[in-house]
């Protein structure tokens, strides 16, 4: 059938009518144009910290921040001790005996005594001297030129006894210059030194030196006198030796702990190169809890409670060496055992001393121009032990970086898994606050109470940890939490740890044991 | 910029296609655009012949992806959106995408011999990629946690133009043509065989991500470089322009030939794009990323913490994602061939009105398996401007292709719409697949 004219035309124009439509629709570039996705919920995952953590370095990093004398002992089987010590008291024999102070002895007779300046109590038998001079101040009373010689018949160099040859010359005063004494050796055997003099006028006449006829008109000054070594007798004295306080910082922590170390213990060491006997009197020993209260060291490791008598270098073999005497104090003659489970925060001593208490009249004693008395107290703690919800806290800053600024807009919920690899025998509960720049609390990681988030390695029958735990925790944050998180500057970690099995038996911590601790985290996007 | 590469790729996995094929055009041997197909065939007692635009797409998707399953309209945005598309998705999936614009052409008839010249310009495009792809776009990692992920795309993208000159003669009831074809690149993608392997692991421990490459890729005017400076990984691509010609070149040839049996019967054969290799040479590139990359985060030593100022700082570690794929750019020449392609067809006038007509369409592409495909067709020409006609096809996506043709020819005008498959042709966006032909010419 003909088609008509005017389908003729309708069809001239349909045609690429259709082919323009069906081109436009295939090609439109403008489809393309801001292409977005629609919306639509996606979830993302992707890993943000890893930490790996041994005992060694979280101890180290613990006393680093603390305390300069603290020390942590890798033992040959890996168990560590940490050392408290405290400063080392140093007494050096010439602070407490003080000898020769100096001044000016009149000669009243050609032969005169004058006593060796000495501490009570203490006899020089022999002076070895290093240091400081004499001087010799003559007033001359008569008409003639005095010449002669003083003496010192004890005080000798190299076998020659001292003697100054002078001349005074007629009324006036004669005064030497200063003599140097180093090298001289005084002897004594009752701290009695003799001076001795001759003087004599140009005709031979011996004179004594008055003034008035009554005072002595020669005298003998001493300036600076020091000595090298010392040997006599030393009788009974008492004096102050140290006071000091060691801090115990593993126990800076508000949060109680049932904790229990194996066999902590005090080791007081007594370094003494004093050549004479030396008792040391504890006048105090007590640790201190935080919350002020004193808590007493009571031991057997004294006599009579309190006394302790150093080792000394004894005469004439030993001069030179130094002595020690170590007194230990631990749970079998004290009861520091309970002192620890109490958790003390300071340890504070005090010593006195006392020479020669037993006054033995026979003992020959020495010391020397660096003859010292050291005293130093350490406390020594196995880590081996066991605690109960022990606390720990810590404040760290934070800065989220490029998190802190991610538009949340389109994000419903985050989920942050932790993840603990841990192999130490400790378990752990956390909760980290979340603070401000302004240190205003804004959130925490967990709703109430502190999670548990690490469970201890197992243990062998010496509480050894065997192996490694893994614990796996989720933490699931609202997309508002999760704003105020990401904006904070600082956590607050406060941490509870418990040993194996529930705190019930002593484990070691070993250097080697460690504890890996990562978290993920998954985003999901709202659709 | 992200986003850029993606709407031509999904542009590319919207449209379906499956070779070249252009059978119902073959059947049209007096349409000006069919010379296209076989350099032997000339209208007619036509004398001059000034061909206009014309267009032809074939593209095809695995599977049964449409247009519509991935873009939806928003106001004046288009949004993307993969929740259905992702239901549809095999495996492993390959989109297939041929492109000719033909922007100008001439014939001249000169007695016993017919001499054409033209220019087009091609596009031609396949795309493997896993379902794993989008799937990890759209739904993120955390799905596939503890699971290897697949996400290299294998592509072979390349458009050029085409400049060409022919020559055709009668030997009596033979005709047999020539065309030389000058080939001007302008860009391509072309990804390397023997290094297609990125994965993505999610780690489930804390989600440390696990990547392995061994991924390379040929590029000349798309991808200039990656700038891995800032966070995350952008791609920075090269403006296509749309020079006419350029230091890529190559050369192809078309040859065919048609023998008139009888006055009834006709005999066609044709081998087009033989021998076409394009070289690469301006802004070619050669980009290669092989390692394992390991994100786990940011690592702090434990000592560190304890004595580092107390300090938990995650600046600056972020950044590390950037040198994750750490693609080495290497100046490289490379080619690309063009697919050869082949029709073999008869033609039977049944009557002055009606004529039968079936082919044989062969295509081998470079480093794939050759696709055919049989057709038969019947012609109706009821007065001398109008045509319209019917196909069945059978290839190797599907035995059900109904083609359509409707030819006018107006005074000394021709346009022409031809497809291969009549029911996507006009539901691009709704169809798997998609085959059409159009085009304009002034015939004198």
């Amino acid at each position: 059938m003909p088609i008509p004219m005017r389908h003729h035309r309708f069809l001239r124009l349909l045609v690429p009518a259709l082919i323009v439509c069906s081109l436009y629709a295939a090609c439109k570039k403008s489809d393309f144009e801001n292409l977005e996705f629609a919306d639509h919920a996606a979830e993302f995952a992707f890993p943000l910290f890893t930490t790996t953590l041994t005992l060694e370095d979280l101890l180290a990093g613990v006393l680093n921040d603390s305390l300069s004398n603290d020390t942590l002992l890798i033992n040959d089987d890996g168990t560590m001790t940490l050392f408290y010590t405290g400063d080392v008291a140093q007494k050096p024999a010439t602070d407490i005996f003080k000898f020769f102070q100096g001044g000016a002895f009149p000669l009243s007779d050609t032969v005169s005594m004058s006593p060796i300046q000495a501490p009570d109590g203490v006899i020089i038998y022999k002076a070895v001297l290093k240091g400081g001079n004499i001087a010799v101040s003559i007033f001359n009373t008569f008409n003639d030129t005095i010449t002669g010689v003083l003496h010192i018949p004890q005080m000798a160099k190299d076998g020659v006894p001292f003697a100054f040859p002078f001349v005074a010359l007629p009324n006036e005063n004669f005064v030497s210059p200063a003599i140097p004494v180093d090298g001289y050796i005084l002897t004594s055997t009752d701290n009695i030194l003799q001076f001795r003099y001759e003087a004599y006028k140009p005709s031979g006449e011996r004179v004594k030196f008055l003034i008035g006829g009554f005072f002595p008109g020669i005298y003998v000054g001493f300036n600076q006198l020091e000595f090298s070594y010392l040997e006599g007798y030393w009788g009974y004295s008492y004096y102050p030796l140290t006071r000091d306080t060691i801090d115990i910082d593993i126990n800076q922590t508000n949060l109680d702990g049932n904790v229990k170390i194996k066999n902590p213990r005090i080791i007081m060491r007594i370094s003494n190169s004093w050549g004479f006997p030396t008792r040391g009197v504890i006048k105090y020993l007590s640790f201190i809890r935080q919350n002020g209260e004193e808590l007493k060291l009571e031991t057997t490791a004294f006599v009579n409670d309190s006394i302790v008598d150093f080792n000394y270098p004894t005469f004439p073999n030993e001069i030179g060496q130094t002595k020690y005497t170590d007194v230990y104090l631990d749970e079998t003659n004290s009861n520091i055992a309970e002192i620890f489970n109490a958790q003390p925060t300071q340890f504070i001593y005090e010593v006195n001393g006392i020479s020669n208490a037993l006054l033995d009249p026979t003992i020959i004693g020495f010391m020397t121009d660096s003859s010292i008395i050291k005293l130093s107290m350490r406390v020594e703690l196995d880590l081996e032990g066991s605690a109960q919800n022990f606390g720990a806290e810590q404040t760290l800053d934070l800065n989220f970086g490029d998190y802190s600024s991610i538009d949340s807009f389109d994000i419903e919920n985050v989920e942050f898994k932790l993840v603990t690899e841990n192999g130490t025998p400790i378990s752990t509960s956390l909760q980290i606050f979340f603070e401000d720049e302004a240190g205003n609390t804004i959130d925490s990681l967990f709703a109430g109470a502190p999670r548990f988030i690490m469970q201890s390695a197992p243990v062998n029958a010496e509480g050894v940890a065997t192996g490694s735990t893994r614990t796996e925790t989720l933490i699931p944050m609202s997309v508002e939490q999760f704003d105020r998180v990401r904006l904070a500057k600082r956590a607050v970690l406060q941490t509870a740890f418990t040993t194996a099995d529930g705190g019930s038996i002593p484990v070691k911590l070993l250097a080697t044991n460690q504890v890996t601790v990562k978290m993920g985290l998954k985003v999901k996007t709202r659709s | 910029m992200k986003y850029r590469i993606l709407p031509a790729i999904l542009m590319v996995t919207a449209l379906k296609l499956e070779a070249q094929q252009e059978m119902m055009l073959n059947s049209l041997p007096d349409l000006w655009h069919s010379t296209t197909v076989n350099p032997a065939y000339f209208p007619k007692d036509k004398h001059f012949v000034i061909g206009l635009p014309g267009y032809s797409l074939d593209a095809a998707h695995t599977g049964s992806l449409t247009y519509n399953d991935i873009f939806i309209k928003d106001g004046d945005r288009t949004l993307l959106n993969f929740s259905k598309a992702i239901g549809a998705l095999d495996p492993q999936n390959e989109v297939f995408f041929e492109q000719r614009i033909e922007t100008v052409s001439l014939g001249l008839a000169l007695g016993k011999w017919r001499l054409q010249a033209g220019h087009a310009n091609r596009f031609s495009g396949v795309l493997n990629y896993p379902k794993s792809l989008p799937e990890l776009i759209w739904n993120g990692n955390a799905p596939y946690i503890g699971q290897v992920v697949d996400v290299a795309l294998q592509a072979k993208l390349f458009n050029w133009n085409e400049w060409s000159a022919g020559l055709s003669r009668e030997f009596g009831r033979l005709t047999i043509g020539a065309r030389l074809k000058y080939l001007s690149g302008t860009s391509a993608l072309k990804t390397d065989d023997d290094h297609h392997l990125a994965t993505i692991y999610t780690n489930p421990d804390i989600y440390q991500l696990e990547m392995e490459t061994d991924y390379g890729f040929h590029s000349s005017a798309i991808v200039s470089a990656f700038d891995t400076s800032g966070l995350g990984f952008d791609l920075q691509l090269a403006k296509v322009k749309g020079k006419p010609f350029s230091s890529n070149s190559g050369i192809a040839f078309d040859l065919g030939l048609q023998l008139r049996v009888t006055d009834k019967l006709s005999l066609s054969a044709s081998l087009l794009d033989w021998g076409g290799t394009i070289k690469w040479k301006e802004n070619a590139n050669y980009f290669r990323s092989q390692g394992k990359y390991n994100y786990e985060g940011v690592s702090f030593p434990g000592g560190d913490i304890l004595n580092s100022g107390d300090s938990l700082d995650f600046e600056s570690k972020l950044d590390t994602l950037n040198d994750i794929f750490n693609f080495k750019k290497t100046p490289e020449e490379f080619s690309t061939r063009l697919p050869e392609r082949a029709y073999l067809s008869g033609s039977f006038a049944l009557t002055e009105k009606w004529t039968l007509s079936v082919g044989y369409f062969y295509m081998k592409k470079a480093d794939r398996q050759a696709t055919s495909a049989v057709s038969a067709s019947v012609r109706w020409q009821p007065v001398r401007w109008l045509s319209l006609g019917g196909m069945y096809s059978l290839n190797e996506r599907s035995a059900a292709n109904l083609g359509f043709h409707l030819a006018l020819k107006p005074g000394p005008v021709q346009v022409y719409f031809a497809s291969d498959n009549l029911l996507n042709a006009f539901s691009i966006k709704s169809s798997p697949a998609v085959n059409l032909r159009a085009g304009v010419a002034v015939l004198l």
